[in-house]
C-alpha cells in the first residue's frame, strides 16, 4: 500500500540546534501512527515541520504523492491534512459554534452549510448542548473536545494530534480514546503525539520514538514497550548524566 | 430581523430631520456625527473584525480627498464622478501596501500602517505640482448635481450633506452588517483570535486581509472625499495626519470594537462630548477629551456595547 505521507529525511535547524535530524517514516492510509518521546525531543517541531508553519531545513516531506515543503498550513489544509496543538487554541471571543463553522468553511463558501457540517461535528465530540458557549469560556476538556471538531469540520484525510490529551483526567481522556478509535473505523488516517503510554498502546497501529530530534525506534506498541532503548531515552541513558 | 426594521425605522426618521430642524449647527452636527460613524465603521472592517489596528487610514481618507479634489480643480471632473476614481486609486494602493505589510504582526503591523501615512502625507506636501503642497486646496465651484437634466442640488445648504452622510453611515453600516455574516467576516475573526489557528484551519492570511483592508480603504476614501468637499479645503498635515486615524480608531474602541453597532455608538459619545465641550471650555477641551477617552478605556475595555451587554447580563443572572 502506498503511503499518504511520507517523511524523508526531514532535519530541521534553528541556529546551532538540531530540533529534528534525518527524521524518516510514514503513515499508510487508515492507520493510527503514535508520535513518542521525552520532552525536547521535537515531536512538535516535526508537526510543524509537515503542515507548512516551518518548512524543513532538509528533506521532504510528501503528502498523497505530492511534495509539500514549503507550501503554507492554509494550503496544506486544504489538501486534507489537519492539525490539533498542543497548547489548545480555541477563538476565544467566538461560540463554540463560530469556531465549527470556521474549520468547516474549509470546504464550502455558504454560511449555512458550514453550520450544518460544524453541528454534525459538535454532535460527533458531544459538544451539541454548547454551540453558544464562547470558546474561551470552556474547561480544557471541552476545548480539547472542540479542537477534534474544529479539524474534523476541515473534512482532512489525515489529522494530526498534538498531545489531545494533555491535562484531561482520566475520564475526558477515555472519551477522547474513544473519539479516535473511531474517527479510524471511519478510515481516517491520524499521526498522535502522546505522553500518555497506555493510551497510546490502545489507540496506534505503529509507533514512531523520537529522542533529541531523532528517529530512535519504530515499531508495533508492543515492541517499542520492550524495547530497552526507548526505556533508556524515558528514564536517561546508562551514561547517567541525566538521571 | 428585527433589528434590521429597527435600524431601518431609525433611518427613516434621521431622514426627516432636515424637514423639522432648520438650525445649520444642529445640522452641522449631525453630518459630523454621520461622517464620524462612517469612518469608524470603515475602520472597523479591517480593525474591528481582523484585529489589524491600522494606525495609518488617514492615508485611504486623503487619497480619497485629494483625488476627488484633483480631479474636480484640474480637470474640471464632478466629485460623484471622481469619488470612484479616488476609491479605485486607494484600493490598488491599499492592496499593495498590504500586500508588504501583513507579514507584520501586532505593533509592528501599527508602525507600519503609520510609517505608509506619513509617507503618503509627505509625498502630498512635495508633488506640488499636483496637490498644491502645503497651500492646499479649495473646492470652489462645486457643480450642481443634475439627474437627466433637473438639478437636485446646487450645494448650498446643509441638506444636501446631511443626506449625503446618512447615506455613508447607512452604507457603511450595511457594509460591516454583511462582512460579519459573510465568510469572510469569520475568517477575519478568526485572524483576529488566533493567527496561527487560523492559518492551520485553512485561512489564507495574506489575502484574507487584504481583501478586509480593500473594502476598509475605499469605505474610507469614499467617506473622506465626502468629508472634505463638505469642508471645501484640503492640505496634506489635515487630511493625511495621524488625528485622522486616531479618531477612526477611538470611534471604534470606545463603541465596541468588532461589532457592528459599536462604531455607531462611539462616534454619537465621541462627537457629543467633543462638540459640548468645545462650546464650554474652549481651549482646554482637547485636554478634557483626551482625559475622557482614557477613563472611558481604563473602566471600559470593551467599549459601551460591551459594558452594557456586561451589565445586562448581570442583571439577567441576578434575576
Amino acid at each position: 500500500m502506498t503511503a499518504l505521507l511520507e517523511v524523508r529525511n526531514v532535519s530541521r535547524f534553528f541556529g546551532g540546534v538540531k530540533a529534528n535530524q534525518d527524521v524518516s517514516f510514514s503513515v499508510e492510509p487508515g492507520i493510527v501512527l503514535g508520535l513518542i518521546g521525552p520532552n525536547g525531543a521535537g515531536k512538535t517541531t516535526l508537526f510543524n515541520c509537515i503542515t507548512g508553519f516551518y518548512p524543513p531545513s532538509r528533506g521532504e516531506v510528501i503528502f498523497d504523492g505530492q511534495r509539500i515543503n514549503g507550501f503554507s498550513p492554509d494550503k496544506v489544509c486544504k489538501l486534507g491534512m489537519a492539525r490539533t496543538w498542543q497548547k489548545v487554541r480555541p477563538l476565544a471571543k467566538l461560540t463554540v459554534l463560530e469556531n465549527t463553522v470556521v474549520g468547516a468553511l474549509c470546504r464550502t463558501n455558504s454560511v449555512a452549510e458550514a453550520e450544518k457540517i460544524a453541528l454534525e461535528q459538535l454532535r460527533v465530540v458531544g459538544l451539541e448542548k454548547r454551540t453558544e458557549v464562547l470558546a474561551g469560556g470552556l474547561p480544557i476538556g471541552e476545548r480539547k473536545k472542540l479542537e477534534l471538531a474544529r479539524v474534523m469540520a476541515t473534512k482532512p484525510r489525515m489529522i494530526l494530534l498534538d498531545e489531545v490529551m494533555g491535562g484531561l483526567n482520566a475520564r475526558e481522556s477515555e472519551e477522547i480514546i474513544r473519539l479516535i478509535l473511531d474517527v479510524k473505523k471511519h478510515g481516517l488516517t491520524q499521526v498522535v503525539i502522546e505522553h500518555d503510554m497506555k493510551a497510546i498502546v490502545r489507540t496506534c497501529d505503529r509507533i514512531v520514538v523520537l529522542n533529541s530530534g531523532e528517529k530512535l525506534a519504530e515499531g508495533s506498541p508492543q515492541q517499542i514497550v520492550n524495547d530497552p532503548r526507548v526505556m533508556a531515552a524515558y528514564l536517561g541513558d546508562s551514561g547517567g548524566a541525566k538521571a | 430581523m428585527k433589528t434590521l426594521v429597527v435600524c431601518a425605522a431609525a433611518a427613516v426618521v434621521l431622514a426627516l430631520i432636515p424637514i423639522w430642524v432648520e438650525s445649520p449647527y444642529a445640522l452641522h452636527i449631525f453630518i459630523l456625527l454621520f461622517i464620524a460613524i462612517a469612518l469608524g465603521e470603515s475602520w472597523n472592517v479591517i480593525g474591528g473584525f481582523a484585529g489589524q489596528y491600522s494606525v495609518g487610514h488617514s492615508a485611504w481618507y486623503g487619497l480619497g480627498a485629494y483625488t476627488a479634489f484633483v480631479l474636480l480643480q484640474r480637470k474640471g471632473i464632478a466629485p460623484w464622478f471622481g469619488v470612484w476614481a479616488a476609491v479605485a486609486l486607494s484600493v490598488i494602493i491599499a492592496l499593495v501596501v498590504g500586500w508588504i505589510t501583513f507579514r507584520l504582526r501586532g505593533p509592528y503591523f501599527v508602525l507600519a500602517s503609520i510609517a505608509v501615512a506619513e509617507i503618503i502625507r509627505l509625498l502630498a506636501l512635495n508633488t506640488k505640482d499636483l496637490t498644491n503642497g502645503a497651500e492646499g486646496i479649495l473646492a470652489s465651484d462645486l457643480p450642481p448635481l443634475k439627474l437627466g437634466g433637473t438639478v437636485i442640488t446646487d450645494w448650498n445648504s446643509k441638506t444636501p450633506y446631511f443626506y449625503m452622510g446618512l447615506a455613508m453611515a447607512v452604507f457603511t453600516i450595511a457594509v460591516n452588517y454583511v462582512v460579519k455574516r459573510s465568510k469572510l467576516g469569520y475568517y477575519l475573526q478568526a485572524i483576529r483570535e488566533d493567527q496561527d489557528a487560523a492559518h492551520s484551519l485553512g485561512i489564507p492570511l495574506t489575502m484574507v486581509k487584504n481583501a478586509a483592508l480593500g473594502i476598509s480603504a475605499a469605505c474610507t476614501a469614499l467617506v473622506g472625499s465626502f468629508a472634505a468637499f463638505y469642508v471645501g479645503f484640503i492640505e496634506p498635515n489635515q487630511v493625511f495626519g495621524i488625528d485622522v486615524s486616531i479618531q477612526m480608531v477611538l470611534t471604534a474602541i470606545i463603541g465596541g470594537i468588532g461589532t457592528v453597532a459599536g462604531p455607531v455608538l462611539g462616534a454619537v459619545v465621541l462627537v457629543l462630548i467633543s462638540e459640548a465641550l468645545r462650546a464650554s471650555i474652549a481651549q482646554a477641551h482637547l485636554l478634557v477629551y483626551g482625559i475622557l477617552v482614557i477613563v472611558v478605556i481604563l473602566v471600559m475595555p470593551d467599549g459601551f456595547l460591551g459594558f452594557i451587554a456586561h451589565r445586562l447580563r448581570r442583571k439577567a443572572a441576578a434575576r
